[in-house]
């Protein structure tokens, strides 16, 4: 039967051309598009950790949905000794983030200020690398401001000019102070860049009134794939429930749930994409059949089941498949893994989409293997499934009726 | 060797009009003969010709194969037992286009499971008994009418069947070439002692067939 369906598809050559290139061809393309759009999300996610947000951050509970002076963290020397003996934890460092208003002699805007520890910070966030202009904080507990881009447009700001700070301490009670452009950055995150500037902790905090005491506090991890086993370490480490220790996965909840969003849509339209392709290929392979009726109803005479029919169409459809298959999926996955290690630089990408938090003008494909497999799972899945109906077709006939079909 | 017993077989033309196509048949065929169904054009040679096959139903009666009753028998079984126990002749031939003519020769015998060096020897004398030995790679299409008819007399004997089924096998060929058609499947006939059993209304297949069985309007009316 093998040998039938080999000779069968050298000799309707229209047929198997088609079928072949189909499948190739949405191989092909199913792998790399997948890739790029895994890629895509990849990248979005590690440019945003890489930003700003921690693989893990400790909060007081209360602090990210009430907020204010109630829900900030005490005693944070102690929990810092705490984490410093817990496995897959590579380092760990306080900020302390308030909201007020900067002025400078003409403008004033809302910002987040956030103190921060300068040479700690560097391991946690590309704060220093976003430098644009001037100096990233010095680590000598002046009173230098390092703002955002945007936000120093915003303010008319220059380096060295003075802004004025007007916001609340961690008591309550009034604070007010002047600081000193010193640096200015540019992430790319346009939210982030036109409403944020850091300053050393040693000055806040007796501004503010916060020694010991933060925000939260930013954990980065060894493997990040390890992230949820980490938390609850920590979380057994630190017993005060009280505190909550959130993953990346739930700072970033939306962004997460923006990507799934993205994949879905993305999947629709690839599926419509199937659709046709599987369609083209069902009406040729129908097309096929109900020429070789007469042929069919012959083999039936002489004593083929239509079980045997069935084996042989199947056999046919493997054998092209697996063909289009094994030529395209190492295609696909080659130009996955080339474009992994070598990223497509998309020249001004960066610029266009920083409202995602993209920060690099490269687009890595995602290269993985149980991907790609699975992508090859679902193209195989379609092609048999475009045969289905084909095989009831010839099946509808009875050996006599299929015979005298010409 | 084959026996039919108050065979009856109706065509169903919508609800009321139907066709009583095989009246009452009763008929026995013994093991090597060389006999005809004949009779004018609709008088149901073809369908008598099916219904031993076991391709077609048949509405009442029986049908035996030796001692086998295989009217009654599942659509699968009928399947095997045109596979093992029946050889078929078409009147267009039939064969698999994709296939040369030695494949085709030897199709029944190789899915019947037969060992490939059997296949290649008996392959071999029946195409040089049907001279058609020079044939053995091309492909039917390339073939004239008459050497595909004897390719695809090949085909049913090959694998020596009970008995051999030839409908109108000389209704697409000339004078000539029917001829050596009838003439080399009588000596396959006298060689191998297998039997065949025509449907035809050709008189080229009437002088050479060593039995006669006259049909007329579903009805056998002279053996
Ligand atoms: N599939 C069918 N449906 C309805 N009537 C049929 C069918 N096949 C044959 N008949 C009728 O049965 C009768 C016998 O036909 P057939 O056996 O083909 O005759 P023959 O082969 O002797 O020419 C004819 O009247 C024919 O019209
Ligand atoms: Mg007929």
């Amino acid at each position: 039967m093998f040998f039938l369906a080999l000779k069968n598809i050298l000799f309707y050559k229209g047929r198997s051309i088609t079928t072949f290139a189909l499948t190739f061809f949405s191989t092909f393309s199913f792998i790399v598009y997948v890739a790029m759009m895994d890629g895509s999300h990849n990248s979005i996610l590690h440019n945003a950790l890489k930003v700003y947000v921690g693989a893990i951050e400790i909060y007081e509970k209360g602090y990210r949905e009430i907020g204010g002076n109630e829900y900030l963290l005490y005693n944070v020397h102690k929990k810092e000794e705490i984490l410093k003996n817990i496995e897959g934890v590579s380092s760990f460092t306080s900020r302390y983030e308030t909201y007020g208003l900067l002025s400078s002699d003409e403008y004033s805007s809302a910002a987040m200020v956030v103190g921060i520890n300068p040479t700690k910070e560097v391991q946690h966030s590309q704060l220093k690398n976003a430098l644009i202009l001037g100096e990233y904080l010095d680590g000598s507990a002046n009173n230098c401001l390092y703002v955002g881009s945007d936000l120093a447009k915003r303010l008319h700001v220059k380096l060295d000019s003075k802004v004025s700070f007007i916001g609340s301490a961690s008591d309550n009670s009034f604070a007010a102070d002047i600081f000193k452009v010193c640096g200015m950055f540019k992430t790319g995150a346009y939210e982030f860049d036109s409403s944020s500037a850091f300053i050393d902790r040693g000055y806040f905090d007796t501004l503010m009134l916060s020694e010991d005491m933060a925000s939260y506090i930013h954990v980065n991890v060894t493997d990040l794939s390890d992230v949820d086993l980490i938390q609850q370490k920590i979380q057994a480490a630190l017993d005060d429930p009280k505190l909550e220790v959130l993953t990346w996965k739930t700072l970033m909840a939306s962004m997460v749930e923006a990507m799934k969003v993205d994949s879905i849509f993305g999947y629709i339209s690839i599926s419509l994409f199937f659709v046709v392709i599987f369609f083209v290929i069902m009406i040729f392979s129908f097309i096929n059949a109900s020429s070789r009726l007469r042929e069919f109803g012959t083999l039936r005479a002489i004593g083929l089941s239509s079980a045997n029919i069935n084996v042989l169409l199947f056999y046919e459809i493997f054998i092209l498949s697996t063909l289009a298959i094994i030529l395209a999926a190492p295609l696909g996955a080659y130009v996955a893994y080339y474009f992994n290690a070598n990223p497509i630089i998309i020249e001004g990408m960066s610029e266009t989409y920083k409202e995602y938090g993209i920060v690099s003008d490269e687009l890595p494909l995602s290269f993985d293997l149980f991907t790609i497999a699975w992508n090859v799972g679902i193209v195989y899945l379609l092609n048999f499934l475009s045969i289905l109906y084909p095989m009831r077709f010839i099946n509808r006939f009875k050996p006599l009726e299929a015979l005298k079909h010409v | 060797m084959i026996r039919l017993q108050n065979v009856n077989k109706y065509y169903y033309r919508g609800e009321e009009r139907e066709v009583h196509a095989l009246k009452e048949i009763n008929l026995e065929i013994k093991k090597g003969e060389f006999s005809l169904l004949s009779g004018p054009s609709g008088c149901g040679k073809t369908t008598l010709l099916n219904a031993i096959g076991a391709l077609d139903s048949i509405d009442s009666g029986e049908i035996y194969l030796d001692d086998m009753e295989i009217s009654s028998l599942s659509e699968d079984a009928r399947t095997r037992l045109r596979l093992n126990e029946m050889g078929f002749v078409f009147q267009a031939y039939n064969l698999i286009p994709v296939l040369n003519v030695e494949e085709n020769i030897g199709f029944i015998m190789k899915l019947r499971g037969f060992d490939e060096d059997v296949i290649k020897a008996r392959v071999q004398e029946l195409a040089s008994l049907l001279e058609i030995d020079t044939k053995l790679s091309s492909l039917p299409s390339t073939l004239s009418g008459g050497q595909q008819q004897r390719v695809a007399v090949a085909r049913a004997v090959a694998p020596k069947p009970k008995i051999i089924l030839a409908d109108e096998p000389t209704a697409n060929l000339d004078s000539k070439n029917s001829k050596t058609l009838m003439d080399m499947m009588r000596s396959l006939n006298e060689k191998e002692g297998i039997s065949v059993l025509f449907a035809s209304h050709d008189e080229y297949v009437m002088r050479y067939v060593r039995r006669i069985i006259e049909m007329n309007d579903g009805a056998i009316v002279a053996k």
